[in-house]
């Protein structure tokens, strides 16, 4: 007769299946978890498409005619963007830099000529504006037929809705100029953006006397007071003189006014002095004047505005240039 | 079967199972006694694997501590700033071995400015064994991919060109290294290998503006000796700059101001960023040698206080003009 085998009872039975029930969902928690893992804060990149996202495969698919892509396209994020640009990380991070893009191609027939393409996504216009303005160098030429566009002898920049780009050349030569336009042209081409190209804030310059391309925006300190921060400025050209005006929205008029308050105690308590003006109307809206090391420093606020002038080699001029500072601004806090 | 032999066959499973737990509970225990670290993991490296930079630096002659060489053919310009300390023969002896650090961070190339010239490396290395050195590296960590940068800024082709051996970083070359006096080398990794088996050390950097520190020159050009995750060190940058001056004491600095990156640094990007300066500097003392490189960044010595920082900590000094540079032009 065999012998009888043992039989687990009920409450053996149920505490076995509770106990795989649980190594169950452990598994299942596992699998989901890393499923959805991000792995770019371990340094690995993934490639995603979706609304807001721009595909890695479209970088490299810029390559223009008579060229071939020279590296693996390259991905960086904030927290290594410094593998890439070195000291110059804190200036986009700081401005809102979400990611960067870069892809080098050579030219089939010289593989001395070769050109790397960087591609920043700065979050929003208003940022990408920024960082393109701060680091715009003088006196080069503005590309015609885009908002925010110029070229160097090797070098091509401009502003794509959110995007920031660059494109830098290795030599200074026409096939190499060509190549970077049919980028930038097959860039503006193929990458949808929002409408909203235009940054409403650099209307409120007067158009007077001001220099074409000038404009910048500064998302942090402004003329080296924190508290100034997301301000326009741009230069003016006003008999034979340079001056910068500037302004910057705040929250409200009370703001404004302490901002303006702020940056008027900043220039004093750094070795500014305060100055009458002449000019009876500015007089009467409380502007206040420093002279600041020889140059001519105004500030004042209007509305939700903080404004004024910077480093005016003269006081006629940077009087001038409030007047027409408060004319323009006053529209645009009577249309609000 | 009686209920007694159930129960004792039941008794008898019961043990085999206990004794096969038991066995499979001890197996485990054991694996995970053997795996146990009692320590856990160490705050830092054994002091005994710490290592020092050699002291690469030759016997001071006063007024041939540094010279200002002007003239637009690098080439040119540094044969004579060398001769006039002395000649390359002061600094390199017959039969030596010297490692050559010039500034190849970015993948960049050279008309930009952003690392140094190829045509000035392959020149020092050609000096180097005209001296009768027996060995010339020439060697960086890039902040890029070592492989590109090397490649791309011209370096690489023209060192090898020269009879430089060129050596990229790699995991087993580096080494932790402790500065007595400092405050952020402290145990930190430092790309030691290429350096420990040279007897002398030539650093050759570019002037460049630097978003940053305000500068980058031939101190910050030793930011390319260390190692690890060294971007936190962005974060005290004076420091980190002092300290590396405290660490590094090599035989001579080149710091080649034939152009020089005004703006947008240290990547730069357009040759708008550059200006012409044509002047090359060759100086025992690098403090000193920055402190005259600021000056064609248009800046002052109080502009970038990790001068200040080095010169308080002994590096060297920022007074150039009490060294009596010796000054000439080259056609």
């Amino acid at each position: 007769m065999e012998p009888n085998r043992y039989r687990a009872g009920h409450l053996e039975s149920a505490i076995s299946f509770c106990l795989l029930a649980l190594l169950f969902i452990l598994a299942v928690g596992v699998v989901v978890k890393q499923a959805d893992y991000d792995m770019s804060r371990f340094g690995i990149y993934i490639e995603k498409t979706g609304a807001g996202e721009f595909s890695v495969m479209r970088v490299s698919a810029f390559v223009p005619a008579g060229f071939e892509t020279l590296s693996r396209t390259e991905i960086y994020i904030p927290g290594n963007l410094y593998e890439k640009i070195n000291g110059k990380a804190p200036l986009y991070i700081e401005s809102g830099f979400e990611k960067l893009y870069t892809q080098r191609f050579v030219s089939k027939g010289n593989d001395s000529l070769w050109m790397e393409l960087f591609v920043y996504d700065m979050a929003n216009v208003k940022n990408a504006f920024s960082v393109y303005s701060v680091q715009k160098r003088a006196d080069v030429e503005l590309l015609p037929n885009m908002l925010f566009a110029y070229q160097t002898a090797n070098s091509l920049y401009f502003v794509h809705g959110r995007f920031y780009i660059e494109i830098v050349g290795s030599a200074e030569t026409p096939e190499l100029y060509k190549a970077m336009t049919d980028i930038a042209r097959k860039f503006i081409s193929d990458v949808a953006i929002d409408k909203a190209m235009q940054i409403e804030e650099l209307t409120l310059f007067p158009r007077e006397n001001l220099v074409t391309g000038s404009s910048k925006l500064y998302l942090r300190s402004t003329f080296g007071f924190e508290g100034l921060n997301n301000t326009f400025v741009a230069r003016y050209i006003l008999d034979g003189h340079i001056i910068t005006a500037f302004f910057s929205k705040r929250s409200d008029g009370q703001d404004a006014q302490k901002v303006a308050k702020n940056y008027y105690n900043f220039l004093i308590e750094n070795g500014g002095r305060a100055k009458p003006i002449a000019n009876e109307d500015l007089r009467r809206l409380q502007i206040k004047v420093v002279d600041f090391y020889g140059t001519t420093e105004f500030v004042f606020a209007i509305g939700p505005f903080v404004a004024g002038a910077h480093e005016a080699e003269s006081q006629y001029s940077a009087e001038r240039m409030a007047v027409m500072l408060i004319n323009s601004l006053s529209k645009a806090v009577n249309n609000d | 079967m009686t209920e007694s032999n159930d129960k004792k066959i039941q008794r008898r499973q019961f043990l085999a199972r206990v004794g096969k737990a038991g066995v499979s509970i001890a197996a485990a225990g054991f694996i995970t006694c053997k795996l146990y670290d009692k320590q856990g993991p160490k705050a830092g490296v054994d002091i005994g694997s710490l290592v020092t930079l050699p002291d690469f630096s030759v016997p001071d002659k006063p007024g041939q501590v540094i010279s200002i060489v002007k003239g637009a053919s690098r080439v040119k310009a540094v044969n004579k700033a060398i001769e006039l300390l002395g000649g390359i023969k002061r600094f390199i002896n017959e039969g030596e071995a010297v490692a050559i650090k010039p500034n190849v961070a970015f993948a960049s190339p050279p008309m930009l400015g952003a690392t140094a010239n190829p045509e000035l490396v392959a020149e020092v290395v050609r000096l180097c064994y005209k001296a009768g050195a027996r060995q010339v590296i020439v060697t960086d960590n890039p902040i890029n991919d070592p492989s590109s940068c090397f490649k791309l800024s011209g370096i690489g082709k023209a060192a090898s060109n020269a009879g430089a051996e060129v050596i990229l970083p790699r995991p087993n070359l580096f080494k932790h290294t402790m500065l007595t006096r400092g405050k952020l080398i402290k145990n930190w990794p430092i790309f030691y290998g290429p350096f420990a088996r040279a007897d002398k050390l030539i650093g050759i950097a570019p002037i460049k503006h630097h978003h940053r520190a305000g500068a980058s020159m031939s101190m910050k050009n030793w930011y390319g000796l260390l190692g690890g995750r060294r971007n936190i060190f962005h974060q005290d940058i004076n420091t980190i700059i002092a300290e590396l001056a405290m660490m590094v004491k090599p035989t001579l600095v080149i710091l080649d101001a034939t152009q020089v990156m005004m703006t947008n640094g240290p990547t730069g990007g357009s040759v708008k960023d550059l200006r012409w300066a044509n002047t090359m500097i060759a100086s025992c003392d690098m403090l000193a040698a920055d402190a005259y490189g600021c000056t064609l960044l248009d800046l002052k010595v109080s502009d970038l206080p990790y001068l200040i920082k080095a010169q308080n900590a002994g590096a060297g000094t920022t007074d150039y003009e009490s060294l009596k540079p010796i000054f000439a032009t080259v056609s």
